[in-house]
């Protein structure tokens, strides 16, 4: 689509009549209220937004909302994935330009923390505050926790003695990362967060080097 | 946990003597109201409370309503009223009686005698049988608590810090300490911790013993290396097949 938007301004489809084929607009539409919806929601908590709320924010109508999604918990829980989706993108591709998995293991969540804390209340809402959306809403946070393991399980392959580390370990320095991050916007730190990393970074080496080999690599890191 | 649960040996016995010694007066004779209304009021507040677990479980706190912990709990509005300002501070209620029973039963197996690895194993052997044992009390302490806001968000954090005082010991008496940063026990208890709340909502709140071994590898590896986390794991591992 050669159209010209403004830095930061989201391309919209043109109001009133137009020939744009109708799934194209409406991908538009869900797209917009995905993002409104995180939004609001960070602003005034999941119990108090309304789906007015989130139509006003999008600029849809109540009809195109119900067309999309079947109440506000639904449009919820698909905001929460579409923005997980985005993280884990982003990571994965810091991930990846890097070699050796202590490496990798940086690079990963030093894109993960800038990214928190660029958007200090949408972190929050992704990782603390979506406890308080519902059971539905709890399961998705932690497949989100989950779908982190896959970055800490390759710490089997490369460590020495990772053959012998229990299998959930990679679920656990996830859980670590996460707990560690969540401990930090509880606090109120989101602009602090930067300077966690070789914390997290010890964090994700220790169940697969142990404390020595990970302080070192963590050392390195900082020096 | 439980709100119904003893806080320690000896007094505990006592007080449940005392208890059963007034249930078994039940038959109280007419005009011993004063006697009575309190031992109500203790069982309503104890059903209110359960009931509040029970229905968080299902709905998650924010959207439960005062309407539905009375439902289940078989007690009027006005009966909750007496009892709790609001469901904000039945959950605080709640939360108090919950960590005071988990820290209770902590420290009846802590001894700064036992070698710091034994205590943490058994110390965690006791929180996750506890867990198991009253799965909506879990839910409701390590997942709807931290998320509630107010008073419950600190009582929660509270009984964190207890529990990662407990583990920090171990920085007294580690094999290598260098280069530890020292938010090396808080990582633990989180990693710990991730690994409950997980099988807590995949339904497994009865298996959470089962995850000793992995728990007692995470939360001493920091502090003791590999090859001794490895060999606890293996000795939690024994633990749990002598008493299971």
């Amino acid at each position: 689509m050669a159209r010209a938007t403004k830095e930061g301004e989201r391309w919209k489809p043109p109001r009133g009549r137009h020939k744009l084929p109708p799934e194209v607009v409406s991908r538009s539409q869900r797209e917009r209220l995905l993002e409104a919806t995180m939004r609001v929601v960070a602003e005034k908590g999941y119990g108090a937004t309304t789906v007015t709320d989130l139509t006003r924010k999008a600029g849809i109508s109540r009809t195109t909302f119900y067309e999309l999604f079947e109440d506000k918990e639904a449009c919820f829980l698909a905001a929460y994935d579409n923005a997980v989706d985005g993280l884990v993108r982003q990571i994965n591709v810091a991930y990846e330009a890097e070699e050796r998995w202590p490496d990798r293991a940086r690079a990963g969540l030093a894109t993960l923390l800038a990214a928190l804390a660029a958007d200090p209340e949408l972190a929050r809402l992704a990782l603390v505050d979506v406890a308080a959306a519902g059971p539905a809403a709890q399961r998705r946070f932690r497949a989100a926790v989950q779908r982190l393991t896959p970055f800490f399980d390759e710490g089997r392959d490369f460590a020495p003695g990772g053959r012998g580390v229990p299998a959930n370990a990679s679920r656990m320095a996830a859980g670590a990362v996460v707990g560690l991050i969540s401990d930090e916007l509880v606090e109120g730190r989101a602009d602090e967060l930067p300077s966690l990393l070789s914390d997290l970074l010890f964090a994700t080496l220790v169940p697969y080097l142990g404390p020595d080999a990970a302080a070192r690599e963590v050392g390195e890191v900082t020096r | 946990m439980p709100p119904t649960a003893s806080q320690n040996g000896a007094k505990s016995k006592a007080h449940k003597d005392d208890l059963d010694g007034l249930i078994e007066k039940e038959q109280l004779p007419s005009g011993r109201e004063d006697l009575v209304e309190p031992l109500v009021a203790h069982s309503q507040r104890e059903r209110i409370l359960n009931a509040m677990a029970e229905a968080c479980a299902k709905k998650g706190f924010g959207a439960t309503t005062i309407a539905d912990i009375c439902e289940v709990a078989g007690v009027s509005r006005a009966t909750f009223y007496e009892l709790f300002r609001d469901k904000e501070d039945c959950l605080q209620a709640s939360m108090e009686l919950s960590l005071a029973d988990a820290m209770g039963r902590i420290v009846e197996v802590y001894s700064p005698d036992k070698p710091w690895a034994t205590m943490v194993r058994d110390a965690t052997a006791t929180f996750l049988d506890l867990l198991a044992s009253r799965p909506d009390f879990a839910r409701m302490a390590l997942i709807e608590a931290p998320a509630a806001g107010g008073r419950s968000v600190e009582m929660y954090a509270s009984g964190k810090r207890v529990l990662q005082a407990l583990l920090d010991r171990g920085r007294s008496d580690p094999i290598e300490e260098q280069g530890i940063p020292s938010s090396a026990g808080r990582g633990a208890l989180a990693a710990a911790e991730s690994l409950i709340v997980g099988q807590i909502l995949a339904g497994n709140t009865e298996r959470l013993p089962e995850l000793l071994p992995d728990i007692v590898y995470i939360v001493t590896i920091p502090y003791l290396g590999q090859d001794e986390a490895l060999r606890q794991s293996r000795e939690a591992e024994k633990s749990l097949h002598r008493n299971g």
